[in-house]
């Protein structure tokens, strides 16, 4: 059984495929809801396919297996090839798991849309294009995958295209990815001429023959370009927080959950790369633990309910980030699969009081909704202690163990562990604001808002996620390195930093604990108060309290310094290079040509006398010239 | 050679069924007068038998039968595939035609089954005199096929120049017949290989006189410059709806008579074919990419084009038989373009119409997207715009050309191909960026077009293909490495 779906590993990829192409020709005819269910059950029978073939996994065979599916370009060493190991099966588990939550919750969620079918199109070709992504063995399926999610995320996040900040937030994601990706392609291209080939099984497997630290450093920073894209990094992050306009159920699934922890994935993915950098590695770390930090302290500031978990996001792949660059590869895939678990909740739960509160997004116009949406609030509220990284919840392992590794190396690491926990002190502090404003206080609901929980259809989704939240954490506890065994074939090769043990492990563990409950403490002094949206901090800091609100203002600085010079270079090449001198190139070469035929078309004169004088003159020429080079 | 005659019936068993079904349908037709419905699925039935048989070709151990006239080999199914394919397309494309000419919408079916047919043993043959009777069976039936609508003068014309002229290359082509068995007593192809590697000619004139009829018999049907005169009046006279299969499997079954004899049956003068060929693309290319662009009538444009395309295939042949795969690649995904391409254009001028000026589709995208789009990646596909077929199409050719020595032709098909942008990519101007002609009679508005019934299937088919085999061209490439002839 588990042999036959490993043999056929692509039947995950075709479930949603097959999804999607059902959905786009018949989806409006089928409508609502099944449209819906249709596309779940596409998505979750990969999810059950996964959970099959990665039953070996889990029994501890370590073998990966490559599974053929035809040749496509064999001259790049880009065939249509399949890679099944621990990485490749726990990323399926987790895309086409949260994946299929996410879609029923849609159900729910998507109730009424004029274009219901065609959302679920989408979603189910973002699910196709994901595992594609992670189950490619070399950089040509990667990048297919890499550009058909973005291309989903664009459709996606523009979804409700009719409102201009969707669509010029759907551009926006797109065109900042291009910068990620045209860094993405040179490190490929990179590869493709050090090795020949793009197949994992060759680059992958001792890059150091042939890459030597310049090359690795050099392709290590530039599949950083493209991760840091992909990823919502500094400084390619701008495009995340706008990336809020696309329907709820997408920022959990795309924009938090899976597809912006691609480029996580793809720098665990070409660990034996970075493993041979040293700077490329640092790199990583850098830019993860700056932005998490960075981006922790704009969403304090943020008042809309999902721009907070944007920036918290951000916040968070940073701390992935900081794990695959310390060489902590288990801890930082660990914190995505946690991650997934409790920022889709949070987002699913932010749907739920949006839904429930009549499309209201401001957080300052909540509060109170504790009594009126049970389920909601309690999933919301295992959710934020998870995050927080409060005991036993599923963040505090895995963020644990990234700030664990990082200090365990030592020398510059120490800073980015430092860095790491006064974000965690932060991060602690936004999620109570966040949590405090929603639920808690006296209603402050404009007028005609009556909040109500959301139907079972959405609410069940919660709960799983919720449980998850809980205890998927203790895949990998310090007592009990499960997730690590499983993962460490993937990472053969690699020497992996590990968790300090003993003592240095419990004070560690104790001195985040306490900045984390710290920063709740704080929160909670601060907002549990009848007036709680007076930000109390805005009076003290007026002008940091605007600039964080306005995210330091880096859309403005872009815009100045490279959008509106790009526009003037996009004028001048459109209306001025290419309209004088291609185009009169090209019209030049074809009004010749046109001259030529116009002048030689009397020839055919449509009688057959002349058409037959042609054919022989052709047939005497012909065969005296092949008798010419042939011999008589 | 075995003494043993081996009679086998697979070897000719897609060409019986195709004859029976033509025959079945001619009775059927005389004592029930049916419904073109019925006719359909008499039609539908035997091309899907005829393809399960051509699959137990595929399969089979080659081997030669009757006598050494007729072989089984990949090289030859693979041909039987894709005529089959291209008549089934073809016919679908046809259906309008065919219920408009009532009665004799039965005769139709029957000359494209006998047109197929007579492809199909040009390909299989292993015998010159063979490859003889399959072509004339085949162009017979495409001379009354091009003028079937006996409505129109010019169809009439169209259908007597193109007999007139084709019995011209005929009478050549069984000429070379004659003087291959003149200069070295064979007419059997593998004998033929035979008798080169085992004795010195010391005059190869004749021999050499024969092959090069051979050629031009066979450029001829497949429209190679400068014996392609005959096309572009055919093309734009015969009955919309036809055309597209007229054109295509002329050329494959063409193509693969012509490779099968210079690569099995000439190989010792491959550097005096190779060059004669090289000469012929290199006029075809040229002729075709320059004439095109100065045809008003889209139909003539694409006879143009598809001598130029010609030129491309005879550029593939070169390689021998190392080109082999780039023919069939080639020929497999031009013709699905072709008939794609005159399934739009029978849909605009009606399964009847003759002549498309280009006129009728400035503004098309409007009217019609979906037959507007088709024909937009007909003719991005033809120009050979990657993640298209005509992309790796071309690219194959080339590189097998390249790979024979012959770069200056390579040289001159990348310019010719660059050039062919300008023509293809007007259409596309005309159907998206212009404002339709004005109306003759103030008030009406221009016509809406719609693909109907069948031809939707096949457009829907076609662009398919033409997307798929562009961006996974791996599958296809591994199965056409296989057809080599015996």
């Amino acid at each position: 059984m588990a042999d036959f779906v490993i043999r056929n590993i692509w039947l995950i990829i075709l479930l949603p495929a097959v999804g999607t192409v059902l959905l786009h020709f018949l989806g409006r005819r089928i409508g609502e809801p099944w449209a819906g269910w249709i596309a779940s059950s596409a998505i979750g029978g990969s999810f059950v396919l996964g959970l099959i073939a990665a039953m070996p996994l889990f029994a501890g065979e370590a073998e990966a297996h490559v599974v053929h599916v035809f040749d496509w370009i064999p001259a790049l060493g880009a065939n249509a090839e399949l890679l099944w190991d621990p990485l490749s099966a726990l990323m399926v588990l987790v895309v086409s798991g949260v994946g299929t939550l996410i879609h029923i919750y849609a159900i729910g969620y998507m109730h009424g849309d004029e274009r219901f079918g065609r959302f679920f199109t989408y979603l189910n070709l973002f699910a196709t294009s994901m595992l594609t992504l992670v189950l490619a063995n070399n950089f040509a399926i990667l990048f297919v995958g890499w550009e058909l999610v973005g291309l989903c995320s664009y459709l996606l996040i523009s979804f409700w295209f009719v409102r201009p900040s969707a669509a010029a937030a759907g551009k926006k994601a797109f065109i900042v990815n291009r910068i990620g990706d045209f860094g993405f392609l040179i490190g490929l291209m990179i590869i493709f001429s050090t090795f020949g080939t793009l197949s994992y099984s060759t680059v992958l497997h001792d890059p150091g023959s042939l890459l030597g630290a310049g090359a690795a450093t050099a392709v290590g920073f530039l599949l950083l370009v493209g991760a840091t894209g992909k990823s919502a990094q500094l400084p390619l992050y701008v495009w995340l927080p706008d990336a809020m306009e696309g329907p709820t159920p997408v920022s959990a699934l795309i924009h938090a959950a899976t597809m912006v922890t691609a480029g996580v994935f793809m720098v665990a993915r070409t660990s034996a790369i970075y493993a041979l950098s040293e700077p490329a590695s640092i790199a990583v770390a850098t830019i993860g633990a700056l932005t998490a930090l960075f981006a922790a302290s704009i969403a304090i500031a943020q008042t809309d309910i999902k721009r907070v978990l944007a920036y918290s996001t951000i916040s968070q792949l940073g701390y992935m980030f900081v794990g695959v660059g310390s060489a902590a590869y288990v801890a930082g895939v660990f914190h995505l699969m946690t991650h997934a678990f409790f920022k889709a909740l949070l987002f699913l739960g932010a749907g739920s009081v949006i839904h429930g509160m009549g499309d209201e997004q401001d957080i300052t116009k909540m509060g109170g909704l504790w009594s009126k949406m049970k389920v909601t609030a309690w999933t919301m509220l295992i959710a934020t202690v998870a995050i927080s990284g409060i005991p036993p919840f599923a963040g505090f392992f895995s963020k644990d163990e990234i700030l664990g590794s990082a200090f365990g190396r030592g020398g510059w690491y120490i800073v980015l562990w430092a860095i790491g926990l006064i974000t965690a002190g932060l991060t602690a502090f936004y999620m109570t604001r966040w949590f405090v404003l929603v639920f808690l206080g006296k209603p402050r609901w404009d007028e005609g808002v009556h909040p109500h929980e959301s139907p079972k259809v959405m609410t069940v989704p919660l709960l799983v996620l919720a449980i998850l939240s809980v205890i998927g954490g203790f895949v990998n506890t310090p007592f009990k390195k499960g997730l690590e065994h499983f993962l460490e074939p993937a990472f053969e090769g690699v020497k992996l930093a590990h968790e300090p043990e003993g003592a240095l492990l419990w004070l560690l563990a104790g001195v985040s604990v306490l900045v984390a409950l710290i920063g709740i403490f704080v929160a909670w002094t601060m907002y549990n108060r009848p007036e709680p949206t007076a930000e109390p901090l805005a009076a003290k800091a007026p002008n940091l309290w605007r600039r964080m609100a306005n995210g330091y203002y880096v859309d403005d600085v872009y815009g100045t310094l490279i959008v509106a010079p790009g526009k003037l270079l996009s004028a001048w090449s459109a209306f001025v290079f290419d309209k004088k001198i291609i185009d009169g190139f090209v019209n030049g070469v074809g009004i010749v040509v046109r001259r030529i035929s116009a002048a030689l078309s009397p020839l055919q004169t449509g009688y057959v006398r002349n058409y037959a004088l042609v054919l022989a003159a052709g047939i005497v020429g012909f065969v005296i010239w092949i008798i010419g080079t042939g011999g008589f | 050679m075995s003494d043993i005659v081996n009679v086998s019936y697979l070897a000719v068993g897609p060409e019986i069924i195709l004859t029976l079904g033509a025959v079945a349908v001619l009775l059927v037709d005389v004592f029930r007068k049916p419904s073109p419905r019925v006719h359909a699925w008499i039609a539908g039935f035997t091309l899907a038998l005829a393809g399960v048989v051509a699959g137990f070709q595929w399969t089979a151990e080659p081997s030669v039968s009757f006598s050494g006239m007729i072989s089984i080999d990949r090289f030859g199914t693979l041909a039987t595939f894709i005529i089959l394919g291209v008549a089934a397309l073809g016919l679908a494309t046809a259906w309008g035609m065919v219920e408009r000419l009532g009665r004799r919408g039965a005769e139709s079916i029957v000359l494209v089954f006998m047109a197929a047919a007579g492809f199909q043993l040009m390909a299989t043959s292993q015998n010159l005199m063979m490859i003889f009777l399959g072509l004339e069976i085949a162009s017979l039936s495409l001379y009354v096929l091009a003028g079937i609508s006996r409505e129109r003068v010019q169809a009439d014309e169209a259908a007597l120049k193109y007999f007139l002229l084709g019995s011209f290359a005929s009478a050549v082509f069984v000429y070379g017949v004659a003087l291959t068995f003149a200069g070295t007593g064979h007419l059997s192809i593998l004998d033929l290989r035979q008798f080169f590697a085992t004795y010195v000619v010391l005059r190869p004139g004749v021999t050499l006189a024969a092959m090069a009829m051979l050629i031009i018999g066979l450029a001829f049907k497949v429209s190679a410059a400068p014996f392609h005169v005959w096309a572009p009046d055919a093309y734009q006279g015969s009955p919309a709806g036809i055309v597209g299969f007229m054109a295509a499997a002329a050329k494959v079954g063409a193509f693969a008579a012509l490779a099968r004899i210079l690569i099995a049956g000439f190989p010792f003068y491959q550097d005096v074919w190779s060059d004669g060929l090289a000469l012929l693309a290199a006029i075809s290319i040229t002729v075709g990419m320059i004439m095109a662009i100065a045809q008003t009538d889209l139909r003539r444009m694409l006879a143009y084009s598809s001598v130029a395309h010609a030129g491309f295939i005879l550029t593939a042949l070169l390689g021998g038989p190392g080109g082999l795969a780039a023919v069939w690649f080639y020929l497999a995904v031009y013709t699905v373009q072709l008939i794609g391409a005159f399934a739009v254009v029978s849909s605009v001028a009606g399964p009847m119409g003759a002549q498309s000026p280009l006129s009728d589709y400035t503004g098309l995208a409007d009217r019609s997207p979906f037959l507007a789009g088709a024909l937009a990646l007909f003719m991005v596909a033809m120009s050979g715009v990657p993640l298209t077929s005509g992309f790796v199409a071309k690219f194959a050719a080339f590189a097998s050309a390249w790979a024979a020595g012959y770069e200056w032709l390579v040289i001159l098909a990348v310019l010719a191909s660059v050039a062919g942008f300008f023509f293809y990519l007007r259409v596309i101007v005309l159907m998206y960026m212009q404002e339709p002609a004005v109306a003759e009679a103030p008030g009406a508005a221009p016509a809406r077009f719609q693909a109907v019934g069948a031809v939707r299937w096949v457009l829907l088919i076609a662009i398919a293909v033409t997307l798929l085999f562009g961006i996974v061209p791996g599958p296809l490439l591994d199965l056409v490495r296989n057809a080599l002839p015996l």
